[in-house]
């Protein structure tokens, strides 16, 4: 992989140093049609299993975290309907909830010892996943200033987080009819995790969205990203029920060409 | 338009997240939490009115309630509180004959639990020796992890007086051998087995909840996992009824402290050595008000309805088996009709840490005991 980029790195390098005017151009002439924006939103939303599982009862609080994106994306129109939109966008998708479950499994390995079994009371959770995405998408117009789009998106994280306690409840160690184990709400009476290893690197998943460009520079927009793969590395099974990365995003454009 | 789109949005996702909530799932646990005992003649069939309310721990299933010797148990019906949706079915025996057995089963109908409930006629005890020699052990019947001990009844059965912390180093530990736990057997003991108790280090879950260190700890009374994590100070219930005045404890033990004794946060005490403990309690189980009255991990040596005491102090370090011998100081006088009521309780505790209790200690620390003998005077 390494290897190949170095290759195609260096070809690009002297095909730029042998005939860098005419390609100068034609790159010119490729980008020309190419709109592009600068956007800037506020992501809500939620790492949730698809169906909630009965075991889980109540959401008791739901934060809003710092879910900042701040993207560049070209579009490029192919007829008066239907173009193509790119870009880089750099984002988190985080989130603080409190839920209270009742008999959820839970299996938590440390060091080589493993603690499971079934409890009941609060589970509070804060994720914070920031990450680089590349959009592609298909467009739109539904009128001149309005624009759909949709398509998949795929994400790397550079900085990753799934923390939490379970707290003020009780585990059954192994099953429903083994030993209770009482926790606190106090760190040392509670059971703290922190999952932040096992998030994926990786994720991908369909993004919806609309775009209404106001002014001849400045829009807003609306975004529903849906996470297809889910957020840990499928050998992890702590967590009973798979989660994904569900965010709805809101926010102004500014379009730079 | 925006409006709309922004609108629904809006609305989309609390409502993803909230409305598919399932219906609440049957409860899948099916212990006895309490036994109430009726009897129009309460007071012929147990020692203290008291006795007719049994807690029953979690990690039970043998709920056994000493009696008055000839008690008409024939006038005794069980009531059983449940953990809510469960339901009982005794299956063998009566209570009313002294022992039944019973099984419980979940709401959801899944799981089962098997109980004995047994009412046992007891002679006052007439011995004015006791004799622990540990040589009965096995391990734990549920989980074949941990060591647990009987001791040798007046009637030759064998009884669950000894407790141990070993059920809350399991949960800490769960891939620990048998003898990887804070109190084992060792077959070469002063006579026959011995108890060997080490402090031992929790590993990562210990560390989790500032736990770091588990005492070998061995004591009359019982062990109650559910409170190891959240008031590990009433996880160790002191004390069983006894109706003798204790007089003097003697036996064999062999001390060595571990390498490095370590605080509540896993740092390094510099100068300061481990020391075990071994010391006795005897005192009222009732307060004036007739309530049960149990110590625990923070009132053991402290509480008001202690009347007498015996430690070993200062212990040596040793390697070889040593004699101790020590004498209840008693602060208050005994009543003989409470006496024979069973209304005192003694507790024979045995530690590998001192702080153990407060999770501060050496591990590595180890304190050997063998027979032990408790000396009872006999009131004029």
């Amino acid at each position: 992989m390494k290897r190949l980029s170095i290759i195609i790195l260096s070809l690009v390098m002297t095909a730029t140093a042998i005939q860098a005017e005419p390609l100068l151009k034609s790159v010119l002439g490729f980008l020309k049609p190419w709109r592009v924006d600068v956007h800037l939103g506020y992501g809500i939303g939620g790492t949730a299993p698809i169906g909630m599982p009965a075991t889980i009862r109540k959401l008791n609080k739901f934060s809003l975290t710092p879910n900042l994106m701040l993207g560049l994306d070209a579009h490029r129109q192919f007829d008066e309907r239907w173009g193509f939109m790119t870009g880089i966008h750099f984002e988190n998708k985080g989130m603080s909830i409190d839920a209270t479950v009742k008999n959820y499994h839970m299996e938590i390995t440390r060091g080589g010892q493993t603690l499971d079994g079934q409890f009941t009371g609060g589970v509070t959770t804060d994720v914070t996943a920031w990450m680089f995405t590349l959009p592609l998408q298909a467009t739109f117009n539904v009128s001149n200033k309005v624009q759909f789009k949709l398509g998949p998106y795929f994400s790397y994280l550079t900085n990753r987080s799934f923390k939490g306690y379970a707290y003020n409840g009780y585990l059954r160690v192994g099953n429903p009819t083994g030993e209770k184990v009482e926790l606190g709400s106090k760190e040392g009476e509670r059971g703290d995790y922190d999952f932040s290893d096992h998030l994926r690197r990786f994720q991908w998943g369909i993004d919806l969205g609309v775009d209404w460009h106001v002014t001849k520079r400045f829009g807003a927009f609306a975004d529903l990203s849906w996470g297809l793969s889910g957020i840990h590395q499928s050998d992890f099974h702590t967590v009973e029920q798979t989660l994904f990365p569900i965010y709805g995003t809101v926010g102004v454009s500014y379009r730079i060409r | 338009m925006k409006k709309t789109i922004f609108g629904l949005l809006a609305l989309a996702l609390p409502i993803m997240m909230t409305s598919c909530f399932k219906d609440e799932p049957l409860n899948a646990e099916c212990d006895i939490e309490q036994v109430i005992f009726h009897s129009t003649e309460a007071d012929k069939v147990f020692f203290n009115l008291s006795d007719t309310l049994q807690h029953v721990l979690y990690t039970d299933t043998l709920v056994k309630v000493n009696v008055r010797y000839n008690a008409p148990i024939e006038t005794v019906t069980p009531e059983f509180k449940l953990t809510p949706g469960a339901t009982i079915e005794c299956i063998d025996g009566d209570v009313k004959k002294g022992k039944a057995t019973y099984v419980v089963t979940s709401e959801d109908g899944n799981w089962h639990r098997r109980y004995v409930v047994s009412l046992v006629p007891t002679m006052v005890t007439v011995a004015d020796t006791m004799k622990f020699d540990f040589e009965h052990y096995e391990l734990d019947p549920t989980y074949h992890k941990f060591y647990v001990w009987h001791n040798l009844l007046p009637d030759g059965t064998l009884g669950n007086d000894w407790a141990n912390g070993n059920g809350g180093f399991k949960i800490s530990m769960s891939n620990a051998q048998p003898d990887e736990y804070p109190s084992v057997p060792i077959t070469n003991g002063y006579d026959g087995s011995a108890v060997k108790l080490t402090t031992r280090d929790t590993g990562p879950f210990g560390v989790m909840v500032n736990k770091r260190i588990a005492a070998g700890n061995f004591f009359l009374g019982s062990f109650d996992v559910q409170n190891a994590l959240l008031d590990a100070m009433k996880a160790t219930h002191f004390g069983i009824p006894f109706a003798q005045k204790p007089a003097k404890l003697t036996g064999y033990y062999k001390y060595k402290p571990g390498a490095t004794y370590i605080d509540l946060k896993g740092n390094a005490v510099a100068g300061k050595t481990d020391s075990g403990d071994i010391y006795a309690v005897f005192y009222r189980n009732h307060d004036a008000a007739g309530n049960p009255v149990t110590l625990y991990g923070d009132d053991v040596k402290t509480n008001s309805n202690i009347v007498a005491l015996a430690s070993v102090n200062p212990m040596q370090v040793t390697s070889e088996w040593t004699y101790f011998d020590i004498e209840f100081n008693y602060s208050k006088e005994i009543d003989p009709a409470v006496l024979e009521n069973r209304g005192y309780s003694l507790t024979i505790v045995f530690s590998s840490s001192i702080d153990g209790a407060i999770f501060q200690g050496a591990v590595g620390s180890e304190l050997c005991v063998d027979k032990v003998r408790l000396i009872c005077t006999r009131e004029e």
